[in-house]
This record gives C-alpha cells, sequence and structure tokens, in this order.
C-alpha cells in the first residue's frame, strides 16, 4: 500500500479579503451597440458575474464540496532536467473487481475539477460494469501543483510527470485518457510508455498532422467523401482558425506578457476563461456558481494564472516533433459535435491502433463536464467485457 | 472656419485616486529563471514601473506640461452612418510664410497617442529661418486619447480616414499633406486615395505596407523584383517582418478577433495594460532610451483616455472584417516612403513601384516604429526635404495669404 500526502484545498482569509478588494474596484469598459458575442464576452456577462463573484458566491462552500467529493494529494515528482516538483492529483481507488488504473488529464482553460462527474461514475459503476481506478492529476503550473521553474516544461515533461505519478502510486499497467493538451500530454505516454506501462489510449479531441506530408493518407483523404459530421466540424475547426486562435498565439509567444493581466484583474481572467467555456461548449447551461468555481480556482492556484499558459509557449519552441509520437496501444476516439477541432476520419487512420471510434450527437470540448455519461459510456464500452480493450491490463488480486 | 473649442486635459481627482488604489493591489505572476523577454516583459521591469508609478510618477505635472506644449481642442464631426463624434486634437499654425497644412495621423497608432506629435510639432511649425514650414492638425481619432470612442459596429480605416479629413476641412484647409505610421499609415493612404488629388495633395508615410507583384497580373514588376536583388537593409527588414509574424502578433491577433475579451483585462488592471503596451514600446523600437517618466505617461494617456483602453484595439477587429475593400486604395497623389530598420513591416522597395506616384524614398540607419518620437529629426528632415523648396513635392498646395 502506497503511502499518501492527503491535500486539503484551503485558501487563506487574506486571498479571498484580495480578491474582494479588486472585485470591489473592478473597472469596466464600453461595449459597442448590438455586440452580441461578436467582440468577445458580452458586457452583460461579466458585470454579472464580478458581481455575483462579489456579493453572493461562496467560494468556502465550493471549496468544502470540493474537498468532499475528491480525495486528493500531493507528491514530489522528479522531471528531468527540470527538479522536483509538487503534484497535486485527484486519486480514487474502486472496490469493484477487475477495475483498471486510469489516468485522467486536463488541458488549458482546464483543471482537475473536470473530474468531478465522472469520478463516481468510474470507480463505483452499476453492477457487472467496468470499473476503474481514477487518478486526475493537476498538471505542473495549474491547479495545485508546483510551476515548473525552468524553460522547457512542455507536453513531454508533463507526461512524464503523469507516468512517474501512476507508477509512484503503484499502477505499473495503465490506459490514459485527455482532452485538450491531455489528448496530446496523453497521447506522448501512450506513445513513450506503451505498451509496457500504458496499454491503452483514449481521446476526445482528436489531433492529427495534416495528411499532406503523407501522399498515401492525403490520397486517401481527398477520395474518401467526408460525413456530415466531418464537414460541419471541419467548418468549426476553420472558424477557430479564423476568430478563435487570438489566445493561443498571444500564450504561444508571449505568455508573460497576457499573464500580468489575467494574475491582477479578476474580471481579466473570468473573460478570458469564460470565453472558451461558453463558446466551446454545446450549449451547456453553466450556472454562475459552476462558472465561478471553476475560475476562482484559476484565480487561487498555487502558482497564479500565469503558468498555466506557459504551456503553449512550450509547445511552440519543442525541438521535439511531436507527430513522430505515434501511439502503438489500443486506442479509442470519441467525437462531440462542438469539439473546437474536429477533422476527417481519414486523417486519424495514423495517430493511434484504433479500435473504436465513437460520434456523438451532443457534447463539445468540455465532454467530461457537459457529457459525463456519454464520455463514461465510451469508456466502459471500450475496456469493459466484450470491448475491444478489454483484458489488456493485468489486474492484481 | 467655425471657431475651436479649446480643451485642457484635466483628469478628475477620482480617477487618480481609483488608479492608485488599484497599483496598490497589484497582484503580479512568477517568472520562469532567465526568461529575459522571451516569454513577455521581465517581471522586473513591470516591478519597477508599476512601483514608480504607485510612488513617484507625478500625472499631474505630466499633464501640466502636455497641455503647456500641445495646444488641444474638440469639434464634433459627422461620420457617415456613425452619428456625431466628439474629436480631439492638437493644432498649431505655423507664423512662417508659405507654411503648407500637415495632418499628422499617428493618434490612433497602436499603442500610440497623440503624443507622439510632441517633439515634431515646434520643429514643423518654427523651423530655421529658408526652411519649410508646416500648420500642423495632430487628429486624436475616435476611441484614442481624448476623442469620443464609435457606439456602433463597422468603424473601420475608411472611417478615420473620413474623420481625419472632415477635421481638417472644418479648418478651413481645403488643401493638405498627411504623414502617418501605424494604422495611420493605412488611413492616409485611404486619405490620400478617396481625397486627393483635390484635397489631400500628398502623403509620406514610415510604415510600408506592400504586396508583392502578382506573378500573373503583373508579370513584368514581379520579373524586375525577383531578378532585383535586396540589400542589407531590405534583408534585415524582412528577417524582422518574419520574426513579428512568428512571435509578435500575439495582441493583433486577439485584438481582431476579440477585442472586448481581452479590453477586460486592459481596461481593470493598471499592471496588465501597462504590460501590454510597454512590450511594444521596447520591443518596436531602436533601442530608444525610454526614462520611466515616459512610459507611464504614454500608458497613462491610454489608462485615462475618455473611452478606456478597450476601445483602441476594436479597430483591428474592424480593420479584419472589412479587409476585402482596402486592397482598391489606389493613389494618385505624391507619395513619399521614409524607410527606418526597426520598423515592424519591411517589404523590398522593388514591390512599392506601383503603390503610388513615389517621388521619395528615405532609407535611414537610425530608428524603429515609433519615428516620430524616437527620431523626430530624421522624420521631419524627410518632410521638409519633401516639401520644401526645391523637393519633389514643392507648392502642391495652393499657398493661401
Amino acid at each position: 500500500m502506497i503511502a499518501e500526502t492527503p491535500f486539503t484545498i484551503a485558501i487563506p482569509d487574506s486571498e479571498l479579503e484580495l480578491l474582494q478588494r479588486k472585485l470591489q474596484l473592478t473597472r469596466f469598459p464600453d461595449e459597442l451597440e448590438d455586440v452580441g458575442w461578436e467582440y468577445g464576452v458580452p458586457l452583460a456577462d461579466v458585470r454579472r458575474l464580478v458581481d455575483y463573484w462579489k456579493d453572493g458566491y461562496d467560494w468556502q462552500k465550493a471549496e468544502a464540496a470540493l474537498n468532499a467529493e475528491l480525495p486528493q494529494f500531493t507528491r514530489n515528482i522528479e522531471v528531468d532536467g527540470q527538479g522536483t516538483l509538487s503534484v497535486h492529483y485527484v486519486h480514487k481507488k474502486s472496490d469493484v473487481p477487475g477495475a483498471i488504473p486510469l489516468i485522467f488529464v486536463h488541458g488549458w482553460p482546464g483543471n482537475f475539477i473536470e473530474v468531478r462527474k465522472i469520478l463516481p461514475m468510474l470507480t463505483v459503476p452499476p453492477k457487472d460494469t467496468q470499473a476503474f481506478h481514477v487518478v486526475a492529476l493537476s498538471l505542473p503550473g495549474y491547479g495545485f501543483s508546483e510551476a515548473p521553474h525552468r524553460k522547457g516544461f512542455g507536453p513531454i515533461q508533463m507526461a512524464e510527470v503523469g507516468h512517474k505519478l501512476m507508477l509512484a502510486l503503484g499502477y505499473t499497467q495503465y490506459v490514459t485518457q485527455g482532452g485538450d493538451w491531455g489528448s496530446i500530454i496523453t497521447q506522448i505516454i501512450a506513445a513513450m510508455y506503451g505498451p509496457k506501462h500504458v496499454k491503452a489510449w483514449h481521446t476526445n479531441t482528436v489531433i492529427p498532422p495534416h495528411p499532406i506530408w503523407n501522399l498515401g493518407r492525403y490520397l486517401r483523404y481527398m477520395v474518401t467523401p467526408l460525413s456530415q459530421a466531418e464537414r460541419d466540424g471541419m467548418e468549426r475547426s476553420l472558424e477557430f482558425q479564423k476568430t478563435g486562435q487570438g489566445y493561443f498565439i498571444e500564450q504561444a509567444t508571449k505568455p508573460q506578457t497576457i499573464g500580468y493581466s489575467l494574475t491582477d484583474s479578476p474580471a481579466g481572467l473570468l473573460a478570458w476563461i469564460y470565453e472558451k467555456l461558453f463558446t466551446l461548449t454545446d450549449s451547456y447551461p453553466w450556472t454562475d456558481d459552476e462558472i465561478l468555481t471553476w475560475i476562482s480556482i484559476y484565480w487561487f492556484s498555487r502558482a497564479g494564472p500565469t503558468s498555466a499558459g506557459r504551456l503553449y509557449y512550450e509547445n511552440r519552441v519543442s525541438t521535439k516533433d511531436l507527430s513522430r509520437y505515434s501511439v502503438r496501444v489500443h486506442t479509442g476516439f470519441s467525437y462531440f459535435p462542438q469539439e473546437v477541432i474536429r477533422p476527417p476520419k481519414t486523417w486519424s487512420r495514423y495517430l493511434g491502433k484504433i479500435v473504436q471510434e465513437v460520434e456523438h450527437e451532443k457534447g463539445g470540448h468540455f465532454a467530461a463536464w457537459e457529457v459525463p455519461e456519454l464520455l463514461v459510456d465510451d469508456l466502459r464500452k471500450m475496456f469493459g467485457k466484450g470491448g475491444p480493450a478489454y483484458g489488456l491490463v493485468q489486474v492484481k488480486a | 472656419m467655425t471657431a475651436e473649442t479649446p480643451f485642457t486635459i484635466a483628469i478628475p481627482d477620482s480617477e487618480l485616486e481609483l488608479l492608485q488604489r488599484k497599483l496598490e493591489l497589484t497582484r503580479l505572476p512568477d517568472e520562469l529563471e532567465d526568461a529575459g523577454w522571451d516569454y513577455g516583459v521581465p517581471l522586473a521591469d513591470v516591478r519597477r514601473l508599476v512601483d514608480h508609478w504607485k510612488s513617484n510618477y507625478d500625472w499631474r505635472k505630466a499633464e501640466a506640461e502636455l497641455n503647456a506644449e500641445l495646444p488641444q481642442f474638440t469639434r464634433d464631426i459627422e461620420v457617415d452612418g456613425h452619428d456625431t463624434l466628439n474629436v480631439h486634437y492638437v493644432h498649431k499654425k505655423s507664423d512662417a510664410s508659405g507654411a503648407i497644412p500637415l495632418l499628422f495621423v499617428h493618434g490612433c497608432k497602436w499603442p500610440g497617442s497623440f503624443i507622439e506629435v510632441r517633439k515634431i510639432l515646434p520643429m514643423l511649425t518654427s523651423p530655421p529661418e529658408d526652411t519649410q514650414a508646416f500648420h500642423v492638425v495632430a487628429v486624436g481619432l475616435p476611441g484614442y486619447g481624448f476623442s469620443e470612442a464609435p457606439h456602433k459596429k463597422g468603424f473601420g480605416p475608411a472611417q478615420m480616414a473620413e474623420v481625419g479629413h472632415k477635421l481638417m476641412l472644418s479648418l478651413g484647409y481645403d488643401q493638405y499633406v498627411t504623414q502617418g505610421g501605424d494604422w495611420g499609415a493605412l488611413i492616409t493612404r485611404i486619405i490620400a486615395a478617396r481625397y486627393g488629388p483635390t484635397h489631400a495633395k500628398a502623403w509620406h508615410t514610415n510604415v510600408v505596407f506592400l504586396r508583392p507583384p502578382h506573378p500573373i497580373w503583373n508579370f513584368l514588376r514581379f520579373l524586375q523584383y525577383m531578378v532585383t536583388p535586396l540589400s542589407q537593409a531590405e534583408r534585415r527588414g524582412m528577417a524582422r517582418s518574419l520574426e513579428f509574424q512568428e512571435t509578435g502578433r500575439g495582441y493583433y491577433m486577439e485584438q481582431s478577433t476579440k477585442p472586448q475579451t481581452i479590453g477586460y483585462s486592459l481596461a481593470d488592471s493598471p499592471a496588465g495594460l501597462l504590460a501590454w503596451v510597454y512590450e511594444k514600446l521596447v520591443t518596436w523600437t531602436d533601442s530608444y532610451p525610454w526614462t520611466d517618466d515616459e512610459v507611464l505617461t504614454w500608458v497613462s494617456i491610454y489608462w485615462f483616455s475618455r473611452a478606456g483602453p478597450t476601445s483602441a484595439g476594436r479597430l483591428y477587429y474592424e480593420n479584419r472584417v472589412s479587409m476585402e475593400e482596402l486592397v482598391k486604395y489606389n493613389v494618385r497623389v505624391h507619395t513619399g516612403f521614409s524607410y527606418f530598420p526597426k520598423e515592424l513591416i519591411r517589404a523590398p522597395k522593388a514591390w512599392s513601384r506601383d503603390a503610388g506616384k513615389i517621388v521619395q524614398e528615405v532609407e535611414h540607419e537610425k530608428g524603429g516604429h515609433f519615428a516620430a518620437w524616437e527620431v523626430p529629426e530624421l522624420l521631419v528632415g524627410d518632410l521638409r526635404k519633401m516639401f520644401g523648396k526645391g523637393g519633389p513635392a514643392h507648392g502642391v498646395v495652393e499657398a493661401k495669404i
């Protein structure tokens, strides 16, 4: 039995007071007439959320609920060339026989809270349904994990952290699930540490390289007619490229510069993140409490909100060609209609050994939050008895 | 010409107090070891500037100096489809004979403002004897400085051009010349194309936006470009353009797609606004020795601007959504280009052959994007050379007695 160091979220009063004082001094911009969401987050939304954050929203209640629902811990993980970092994670073992270890990796602007809804479903499923031991870490620089101190902490280093954490918890064989940066990171984990340790990879954000670099693939792409879902998806991908990637390019080039704003202005941080919570989901009925808890985790994060954006920069300058990290283990894809990137299926054939592909009618970028039952269902289907990735992990008695 | 309404910058005490309180609550981020300028503005710089802004910087002194040096006014200008907007501007007539009216459009330059006319104003209006003089109008375009901001969608470079032109006419300058940089380059180009040669008699710019000659529609030019070797200056300039493309355009992408989203940060966080602007003041200039006071006065103008800092960024959005129309602006009046080595964009001279009636091109060894601030004497020198006696654009404006 591995010794773990329990962690409880306990934001000091001084931090809550500072936030309150800043919220009270919020200075709002003007807005053009009839703009809706065209120029960014509408003023009415930000005003409403800032007012509620200041008067009404109860962080300590949210904090207590998180602590009650999510068993959290910290562990020091050493990363090659980067020293040792304290990593915050959620860990829940299942009592069900045949449960397999799964690491769940979030992205940006995600965080560990995204495991909240799927955790009980995965660890305590109905009878005769596949169960999982779940580990959901806060990536270094996010949530309550320590942030990297040196340059060069990119997706490969993140993958190393995830893998070492699983080994440290006694999971020498495990499977991975991730979306957004979590998709890239779990892909790297599967590529680097499979098939010996990582037995399978599942993702809901499919990001293949453009087929143009491989003539055979490109030709196949050109002659295969696109489904309606693929066509809609490509249109959405193009729209994202045209109007939705300002944040991406700023964070990939000057994360420190935008970081001063995000660290100093609650309203600024709120708008920056809420824009994505709203535009990347499938009409998900966010409550103000949900939004503010999500963003408060960023505001109160151990290293502050700036460190999270550096992952974009490190990815850009990384000299490693990530397209060479091909996955040789069983791979499962879930396609959600409002996901921000949606490549045609012919592009993603080569990302891994695809054993399951599920097309959904509902859900967006934050699948585990929006449609947890659909995501969990795909995992149970893939790893459960009769599923294409059943029995890959040698289950300990 | 109708009477002018004088304007004095007078930021209310309540605004200064709010800024002070916010500065005191500044929460700064961490920083990676040895980051330098790689990831953006260094923490030490922001810390130092925030501390100075909070403890020693004297806005009232800066405000008084601006009011003393720059004669300012406001005027209501009606813009097609956009109501009437109250426009702030600097205006100084020259006593020298033969002075010609010059519209200086940098007041909309981001992150510049009307302040950029400060150094060149005395040089242009009170030159040495027997040197070309100018009546100078530096317009603060809508959404910048102390001009009212647009209220409706679609206020792009063409609307800005309309404001500049109508302002000149309302001041009795039926014929005038223009000088522009940053957004002002595009705006003065539109002014020259739409209102010249009747009113806009010549155009000078220090930011030369050009397209390469089309390989089919402009085959001969294209061939000429292909066979002309690039000069050292052109090569360095193009490398700089590439660098801008690769690592310097995050602000551009965000402001041209989601100006409101970034706007919440810029309106609410002095440190955030400071970093956003200061990054460009340093990286876009040619080792210009900014003093902390200079930087803070520059940033304070944004912080205290009439509509707040958010409105300025919308011009990027409006430009993006109107892009398809702008290519048809052909300039038929005398045009002058000044090339400064640290400008952001550098096109080979071979691309400029069809940009207009180019009568003067000057290559400089020093200076960057904020030429009027960094090397005012060089910019003024080029204007005097172009418009003075013996110059290629001398006499384009029929002098009034």
